[in-house]
């Protein structure tokens, strides 16, 4: 008989090559017809010419430099913004508040926030209508947003979407048990010296938990350089970002389009290295010039101009968020709407019939995909923690030190390396080596970006465990899987929920994953969004949206709901408490 | 029952961190000694194999005979209290002693019958009508008791203990310490004690090792 800690060790194993392989194979997959080599097509020989051919294309440096500066601006907004916000909210009441503004659009898939935007800054839009109004326009505006060329859009989506990450990633660092007590002493420490608060906050604790940022902060970079679902609704069309032009030449109907798209996917990951490196070296900067700062003595440095952008943010992140789904839940219910009137001229639930009598198909296979790779990422993270915590524990130094590092590696592996650069080849090895129905390999590019995230997730949970629970288990002559399973997961039912809604959540989000890896063949709620989305009918659209929104929000409210139901004798006889007050008042 | 530790040391980075070579018979509490840091919760942790990384230990742990060394920890019999009762929350104060029960236990009894001799065992140090509450519902001296029936229901063969009344106040200390004390001599289990309160020491009558 298998014994448990061995399966758990295995475990482990599998999802270190679950998520490198795959991506190991997609670049290989991708390098090699960017280099000249595709025997399908008749070559068989290495060359750079591919490259060289690659360079005359029109505007292909232009498309390069978009992809950067639209990821490097946004990024770098976004972070400036939660660093803002955290310092100007961080002993604040209304931090919880933000807290829970923030969390929904964390879950609010990438596509969905890039529609829902388009709807207010679109020409009939509520921020066109308002300006009509007030210059008694009758005529819709010639905006330059959306598709402005510069980007402009793109950027605004990119950091909508990004502050809630980052916010919410430094706020999870922020209340780590120890850590929190021991901030909040430097900080009444300094304040003590007469700093002000959030001067305090800049110069004593956020060098403390920066280094815990970057990394997140590196993935949400590479992923911003490298997102195509944004720039396709929102951005410039001629030339577009980098991203969307790979794409457009995998999907081209000429094969031979194929060399060039690898070549360009191959140069998307020298962009996506390039906005990194160009992070690395600008974090420096600011380190030294930070140290500077530090120590010049001022007690109210940057105080006032840190409090005036996070205000202005907190404001602008609030209006945008109500305009959204409001003009969203207003559109989809919209009968004829003229320009310039504020409001619709009647209210019809139409829309909803017809979309929803169309998403039919595409939600159970969104649902039953999200849920699967939700439960298996689950069960594999939960796993390979337990090899952690069991097996790694009992070994050497040298040997948990190589362990974590790989683990560390193969976790960020899908968050740094842009999905256009390996999925390409990953669909082609599919398809060459693989046998298998379409939706298995859908199923397998959904979990490599699930995974890294439920593990995150539990991983914090997991480790914060006290030990001594397991060890009295132990000493009541419980074994490791009855601590496992009697023990431990019903103390991590929560945290468990949580990370399943998470992994259904990124399930549910993903667009290139599941157009690529399905050939077209599978439709989800977000393909077939992004798809209305392109096409003529904003109502349609704006059901979309709000099904997409719905949908992991109603993951979330069931995590939410459940661990009062179960494994909770304290909830229970609470309810039991109330049941019987009641019915003392009742009779 | 008799629980030995025959040249025990500790080590921390492969420096030797604390000694101890000492004989528990039953029905005996030996107290060790020492200030914080000096690793008595690392011995605890070695004598029921759940040692881990840096740390290490040569010598032999030997209990009724047997040497426990290579022993998995689930295996050997050993039961442990801490500071804080670390009563299981998603059960019951009855589910919580049921769960410590040996197999052996579930297989000659009906449900009935061991929720019977829970509740005896509750109503005899004072918590009857008890069962089915919720843990955190219970004072910090009621979960204490609580916590000692359950290690005790797992019919363990020696007992750890690991500063176990640091937590409580100095009236409800007193009576919590004779009681657990009495018991563990009622039951002739062996007995070791890591702390840093003399009184402690003291209370438990029995050798005191200082490290």
């Amino acid at each position: 008989m298998l014994r448990f800690p061995v399966i758990a060790l295995a475990v482990r194993w599998i999802f270190i090559s679950v998520l490198s392989l795959p991506i190991i194979a997609g670049v290989v997959g991708v390098m090699l017809p960017a280099f000249g080599y595709f025997p399908a097509l008749g070559q068989d020989t290495f060359s750079l010419s591919v490259f060289a051919e690659l360079w005359q294309v029109e505007g292909i440096g232009r498309m390069a430099w978009l992809s950067f500066f639209t990821g490097v601006t946004a990024t770098g907004l976004a972070a400036l913004l939660a660093i803002a916000l955290l310092a100007t909210f961080y002993q604040h009441s209304g931090l919880h508040t933000l807290q829970r503004l923030l969390s929904p659009l964390l879950v609010l898939p990438h596509a969905a926030a890039a529609i829902a935007l388009l709807f207010i800054l679109a020409p009939s839009g509520w921020a066109a209508r308002i300006g009509a109004m007030i210059t008694g326009d009758v005529l819709t505006p010639q905006w330059a947003l959306p598709y402005d060329p510069h980007g402009v859009a793109v950027i605004l989506a990119l950091a909508l979407k990004e502050l809630p990450f980052i916010f919410l990633m430094a706020l999870s660092v922020l209340t780590q048990p120890q850590l929190q007590t021991r901030l909040h002493k430097h900080i009444k420490c300094a304040q003590a010296m007469g700093y002000a608060t959030v001067t305090a906050f800049i110069k004593v604790a956020l060098p403390i938990i920066y280094p815990h940022l970057r990394l997140p902060v590196l993935a949400v970079l590479a992923y911003a350089t490298a997102n195509v679902e944004i720039p396709l609704l929102l951005g410039p069309n001629n030339p577009p970002t980098l991203a969307v032009v790979v794409l457009q030449w995998f999907n081209h109907v000429d094969l031979s389009m194929r060399f060039q798209a690898s070549a360009a996917a191959v140069l998307q990951l020298l962009v996506t290295l390039a906005a990194l490196a160009s992070w690395w070296l600008a974090e420096q900067i600011v380190a030294s010039w930070a140290k500077r700062m530090r120590l010049s003595g001022q007690r109210n440095q940057l105080s006032s101009v840190i409090q005036v952008f996070a205000w202005t943010g907190a404001l602008l992140f609030v209006i945008t968020g109500v305009l959204m789904l409001t003009s969203l839940v207003v559109w989809s219910v919209a009968t004829y709407w003229t320009f310039p009137a504020l409001l619709p001229e009647g209210v019809t639930l139409l829309h909803w019939q017809t979309a929803l009598t169309a998403l039919t198909q595409p939600l159970i296979t969104t649902l039953v995909l999200g849920i699967a790779v939700s439960l298996v990422a689950v069960t594999v993270a939960l796993l390979a923690l337990e090899a952690e915590a069991g097996f790694m524990s009992k070994r050497t130094a040298r040997w948990q030190q190589w362990d974590k590092i790989a683990v560390n590696i193969t976790l960020y592996l899908p968050l740094l390396v842009p999905g256009v650069a390996f999925l390409f080849g990953l669909v082609w090895f599919q398809q060459r080596w693989l046998a298998g129905s379409v939706i298995t390999h859908v199923f397998v590019s959904h979990l490599i970006y699930v995974l890294p995230y439920v593990f995150i997730s539990l991983a914090v949970a997991y480790r914060r465990l006290d030990p001594r629970y397991m060890k009295v288990a132990s000493g009541l002559s419980k074994s490791p899987w009855q601590v496992f399973w009697q023990v431990k997961l019903p103390m991590l039912f929560g945290p468990v929920l949580i990370a399943m809604a998470l992994g259904m959540a990124i399930s549910f989000s993903q667009y290139l994953p599941t157009l690529l890896s399905g050939g077209g063949r599978i439709t989800t709620v977000t393909t077939e969004a992004v798809a209305v989305a392109a096409g003529s009918s904003q109502r349609l659209s704006a059901v979309y949206v709000l099904v997409q929104v719905m949908l992991p929000l109603s993951g979330f409210a069931l995590a939410w709901y459940l661990p009062g139901r179960f494994f909770n004798p304290a909830a229970r006889a609470k309810r039991r408490q109330k049941r019987i007050a009641a019915n003392d008042t009742g009779t | 029952m008799t629980l030995a530790l025959n040249n025990l040391t500790i080590y921390r980075h492969g420096e030797p961190l604390l000694s101890i070579d000492v004989t528990v018979p039953p029905g005996q509490v030996v107290a060790v000694m020492g200030p914080s840091g000096a690793g008595k919760s690392t011995l605890l942790d070695a004598i029921c194999g759940q040692l881990s990384d840096p740390f290490s230990y040569s010598g032999d742990i030997i209990l009724n005979d047997q040497r426990m060394n290579t022993v998995a920890a689930h295996r050997r019999n050993m039961g442990i209290l801490y500071q804080d009762a670390l009563l299981f929350e998603h059960m019951t104060v009855g589910e919580n002693i049921a769960f410590a029960l040996p197999r052996h236990v579930h297989a000659k009894t009906t449900a009935a019958e061991r929720h019977e001799q829970i509740a005896e065992q509750l109503s005899s140090v004072g918590l009857a009508d008890l069962q089915d509450r919720a843990v955190q519902t219970l004072s910090g001296g009621q979960q204490a008791r609580v916590a000692l029936l359950r290690t005790l229901a797992a019919q363990p063969a020696a007992v750890l203990l690991d500063e176990p009344f640091a937590r409580l106040d100095a009236a409800r200390k007193d009576q919590l310490r004779h009681w657990v004390f009495d018991t563990i001599v009622q039951r002739g289990l062996p007995a070791l004690m890591v702390t840093h309160d003399p009184n402690d020491a003291q209370a438990a009558g029995g050798p005191v090792i200082e490290v």
